[in-house]
């Protein structure tokens, strides 16, 4: 048999045996009596409603207690089972979920076309540079989603010594967007990505000072103090924060805070002018580090060289110059203590000197950064940099792994399937959802590995599972269940098994909801769906007194079924109370299905059949023989009408027998439409008419799908002979 | 974490949601039918709209009958009867639940009922003390008063081997949620019951073509097929491969794959994937959620557990709430 449970050859994401603990949550029920039972139910998507019932106390004379309370005897609370992590508030998520619908539907509309054409025989190699950027587009749109562009930790005019720019927090949940986004999506940033991590730890470092102590802490701590400092250079966090800026390679920061130096200014001047000369000719030699990238945003201090060779120039360059300032002869005539020891030391991390980076950065990913900036600018490939981080985690060790740091270490390890836990297991449905287009965007490997159809999944992908999992979210609440179609109609295999059931749990009694799920139905062809939904509103509307709208939902559904057991109630109601008052209400009824063009169940000829009724009626009155005549008429017409159903036949012409007073009461005035006193009403063709009609049901009656009319056992037969007789009249008429 | 949404009656002794879980009805002690209603859709604002002597004895269970056939109750009382509970118009703007039908117990009391709808009607399974099982149909899809007994048999797969009668302390039944062309009527059933032969779940399916029910595979090992069933539940397949049921018996949480064609002799292929233990003692409820990934349990330990599978097949308890007051 396929498929056994634990095959290790299938084996996705290392599976130990010891399963994690269930996670134990605790649910109030604020109830005083002990309880005697649970009850559980799934309402939309993934919430639970549990009830508790509470014991029967022992005591029965808790009427006189008079607390309230004590009249209470179960509660039924709701259960969301998403794992909440507060950074993101649900107003929030429902934004992001209903903003990302058009990116993602977009994308797969574009990977449809693409598939299309890739198996019209087209070149995979313009494929694949044309979905890059499609992928990346997608990246692009989500990202933006997760927050406003952000400003950087860069110098601002304002205020010279606001060196950190106050700025909104960014989001975990953006931080690791932006990770997967530069590691699979952005192929222009593959030869560059230890400058791209560079970039994002400048604006997600302090996401990571929720932990402990980083450098962009230590910078928050002396932007505090920068103001009422006088004589910055004096004080050791002045240099320690320059120190620490310039490992992570925030450029900007660092000249900055090295133009406050006192030495700039202009009473200072005079008598510390080679202080300030060295102090600027570092300054300036920050300002012209060599980088190896395409380009720096406007205002980034910094050179860029797009090939190794120019680099590898400019760098060696550059470091010459800082090796020549080191040995420079002015630094003997500084007085100043702490600035040249600071100087120094700034110029030791430009140096690379690891021992300055390790006590200059706090985090293992910063001192990470350092080298990729000082040490180790040619890093290539992930396997190397995988060693170097693990290298840096071995220098800072942390008690505990940040959920960006588990994802960073995922991709850098090139494991797929952590990096796709650690996505589920920090950043929750949305993310996974979402980032499985990068990540099979970033390689083929990753492609196979989340497109393959699993038999334990129920022969569905990895990437199809997520999917369905985040939409059974989105189906959790009223706001966002309209977009979880989408997600669902990209699922190839079960999308829409569950997108059925989703629908049809809708509540249907309120309009607006029926008509959405008609339209989502309408939409994406889900005609027995649709027809369902339909069907359980007619059938509400009908049993809750919404007599015209139950029949005109089932005739929506075309439930034949229930339509010809209404016909057959009508039929029979207006077959006794033709007279009665409340007549009118059905006579109304009779008349909305009468003027329905698209009628279904045989309910058209009851229209008819009341003019018959009337007439019949008027026969009783003693308005005799024109109203007899008009009575024959009506009968004829629904008699010949295709739309008159078979089963009501007999009862129709036994109605013409006996007239419609079947009751006791009524029997003396019997009308005998067909055995008329004065002459036949019916011609020949007329009467040859009803007895092909009679022999014909004599025929069906031996169909097993007949349906026997309620009457008596002899009704065929005195119907036919009143037609015989009267067919003898008629020919002595004529 | 939880939002509560109704304060229950005192005495009330079992509830259930309606298709849409816009609609609580409750079943209390003194033979009372308790309705909530949430009168605007989404709102988590629940009020009493009826409150109904609906029989002289406790009602044990409460189930909704399908939303085709209208909004209506069964309800399965302690005296073992079983009666149908309606909301119909009674005059302008005015609704009322009535009794629609009262099936009487004589010596043998309704243990649980379930209904499934196929395309064309609407059956119910009745399972009673003596072990015997009923399927009705219903005659008229307007009118719930009009039932017709299709069957009636024993759970046993080899019918020559029954002997004595059997004494049910509960039973469970659990219809294949899905309604297709492409399907027969189907259902599990489990009993609680002091002959070995009664307890085991079977599947029984609808044979159209003899308009009969036969045994089509059971959901037990050879050693176990003795164990009294607490409770069963067929999970809803969106496209899976094969059926997902599971079985609660009093050696834990068994789940079985079901195959979906049957063999030469009519037979269905079954698996037991996996076997979940957590909950003390008797299982009292499993809900299977819209995906039928996920298995939510409830017990006499008092804990609601929710399983599911991970991404290698295997079967884990992903999470446990521990009620507390």
């Amino acid at each position: 048999m396929p498929g056994r449970m634990s095959d290790p050859s299938d084996s996705l994401v290392p599976f130990s045996p010891d399963v994690r603990d269930p996670v134990v949550y605790s649910l109030h029920h604020d109830l005083k009596a002990p309880i005697s039972r649970l009850s559980i139910s799934w309402s939309k998507g993934n919430c639970l409603r549990v009830s508790f019932f509470g014991k029967k106390s022992s005591n029965s004379s808790a009427e006189g207690s008079g607390n309230s309370n004590d009249q209470i005897g179960g509660k039924v609370v709701e259960v969301k089972l998403s794992s909440e992590d507060g950074e993101i508030d649900e107003a929030q998520k429902r934004r992001i979920a209903y903003g990302s619908v058009s990116p993602f539907a977009l994308l797969q509309s574009r990977k449809n076309s693409m598939s299309l054409l890739s198996k019209m025989s087209m070149g995979s190699s313009t494929y694949h540079v044309e979905w890059w950027e499609h992928v990346m587009e997608y990246s692009k749109d989500i990202n933006l989603l997760l927050g406003s562009p952000k400003p950087l930790p860069s110098p601002v005019i304002e205020d010279p010594k606001t060196v950190l720019k106050a700025m909104e927090k960014p989001t975990c949940l953006k931080a690791a967007w932006e990770l997967m986004e530069i590691f699979y999506a952005d192929k222009q940033s593959q030869a560059w990505l230890p400058e791209s991590l560079v970039d994002w730890l400048a604006d997600y470092d302090n996401l990571l000072s929720e932990t402990g102590t980083t450098v962009y802490s230590k910078l928050v701590d002396l932007q505090k103090e920068l103001v009422t400092l006088q004589a910055v250079e004096d004080n050791p966090k002045y240099w320690e924060g320059i120190s620490s800026a310039l490992a992570v390679g925030w450029l900007e920061i660092v000249v900055k805070l090295l133009r406050l130096h006192g030495s700039y200014q202009l009473d200072q001047l005079g008598n510390r002018e080679t202080e300030n000369g060295l102090v600027e000719a570092v300054a300036v030699l920050i300002s012209k580090m060599p980088r190896i990238r395409t380009e720096l945003a406007v205002g980034r201090l910094g050179e860029c060289y797009k090939t190794k060779p120019d680099f590898v120039k400019a760098w060696e360059k550059w470091r010459g110059q800082i090796t020549k300032l080191e040995c420079s002869a002015f630094w003997v005539q500084c007085d100043h203590r702490q600035t040249r020891e600071g100087l120094k030391n700034v110029l030791q991390i430009m140096l690379g000197n690891t021992n300055s980076l390790n006590t200059v950065t706090s985090h293992w990913i910063e001192l990470y950064i350092s080298h990729f900036l000082y040490v180790r600018p040619f890093t290539m490939g992930l396997e190397s940099m995988y060693s170097l981080a693990q290298k840096c985690m071995q220098l800072k060790p942390t008690s505990s792994t940040h959920r960006l740091m588990g994802l960073l270490l995922g991709i850098l390890g090139e494991n797929t399937e952590v990096v796709l836990a650690e996505c589920s297991r920090s950043f929750g449905p949305w993310m996974v959802a979402h980032a499985v287009e990068l990540l099979t965007a970033g390689s083929k490997q990753a492609e196979i590995l989340l497109h393959e159809e699993r038999y334990n999944l129920g022969g569905i992908s990895i990437e199809e599972l997520h999917r369905l999992v985040y939409a059974q979210i989105l189906s959790s609440h009223a706001l966002t269940w309209q977009i979880a179609p989408i997600y669902l109609t990209s699922c190839t295999k079960q999308g829409m098994g569950l997108l059925e059931i989703l629908l049809y749990k809708q509540p249907i009694q309120h309009n607006h909801l029926l008509l959405k799920s008609l339209e989502i139905c309408r939409l994406y062809e889900l005609d027995s769906i649709s027809s369902n939904i339909m069907k359980i509103a007619g059938i509400h509307h009908w049993k809750h007194g919404k007599k015209g709208s139950g029949i005109f939902w089932l005739q929506q559904a075309q439930d034949e079924v229930r339509l010809n057991r209404i016909a057959q109630q009508l039929f029979d109601f207006v077959g006794k109370s033709i007279s009665d008052e409340s007549f009118k209400q059905w006579e109304g009824l009779i008349e909305l299905l009468g003027s329905e063009a698209r009628t279904v169940g045989g309910l058209e000829f009851l229209h008819k059949y009341r003019d018959f009724k009337k007439s019949l009626q008027q026969v009783q009155d003693g308005h005799i023989t024109d109203a007899a005549r008009q009575a024959v008429e009506s009968l004829i017409l629904l008699m010949k009408n295709p739309s008159t159903p078979q089963r009501f036949w007999l009862p129709l012409l036994h109605d013409s027998r006996t007239g419609p007073g079947i009751e006791a009461e009524k029997r003396g005035s019997l009308v005998k439409l067909l055995n008329w006193s004065e002459h036949p009403l019916l011609n020949i063709s007329q009467t040859n008419l009803l007895l092909n009609k009679l022999q014909e049901l004599s025929m069906a009656k031996l169909h097993p799908d007949f349906i026997e009319a309620d009457l008596p056992p002899h009704a065929l037969n005195s119907v036919r002979l009143a037609l015989a007789t009267n067919l003898g009249r008629a020919f002595l008429e004529e | 974490m939880e939002k509560p949404l109704v304060m229950l009656d005192k005495g009330t002794n079992c509830s259930s949601w309606n298709y849409c879980g816009q609609r609580l009805a409750t079943g209390l002690l003194d033979g009372t039918l308790v309705i909530f209603d949430s009168l605007e859709p989404d709102s988590s604002t629940f009020t009493c709209t009826s409150r109904t002597k609906a029989h002289g004895a406790s009602i044990t269970k409460v189930i909704w009958v399908p939303p085709e056939y209208g909004d209506a109750v069964a309800c399965i009382c302690a005296d073992g009867t079983l009666l149908l509970w309606e909301e119909v118009e009674e005059g302008p703007q005015l609704l009322k639940w009535k009794l629609c039908k009262l099936f009487e117990s004589n010596a043998t009391q309704v243990l649980d009922v379930q209904f499934g709808i196929s395309l064309t009607s609407l059956k119910m399974v009745v399972a009673y003390s003596d072990g015997h099982v009923k399927v009705y149909e219903l005659l008229d899809p307007l009118l719930l008063n009009k039932w017709q007994l299709q069957a009636e048999f024993q759970n046993v797969i080899d019918s020559v081997a029954m002997c004595g009668k059997a004494s049910c302390l509960s039973a469970s039944i659990s219809w294949n949620p899905q309604i297709s062309e492409s399907h027969h009527s189907s259902f599990v059933l489990g009993f609680n019951s002091d002959l070995p032969q009664f307890n085991s779940s079977k599947v029984w399916e609808f044979d159209e073509a003899h308009q009969r029910w036969l045994p089509v595979a059971e959901l037990a090992l050879p050693g176990d097929k003795g164990d009294q069933v607490y409770a069963v539940a067929w999970a809803p397949n969106i496209g899976r491969p094969y059926e997902v049921i599971a079985v609660a018996t009093c050696k834990g949480i068994a789940l079985w794959h079901l195959g979906l064609n049957a063999d030469t002799e009519g037979r269905l292929s079954v698996e037991k994937v996996a076997l979940l233990s957590g909950h003390e003692g008797e299982v009292w409820q499993m809900e299977w959620d819209m995906s039928g990934m996920t298995l939510a349990t409830t017990g006499s330990d008092g804990v609601v557990r929710l399983w599911q599978s991970n991404l290698n097949g295997v079967w884990h308890e992903q999470a446990a709430l521990v009620s507390t007051s």
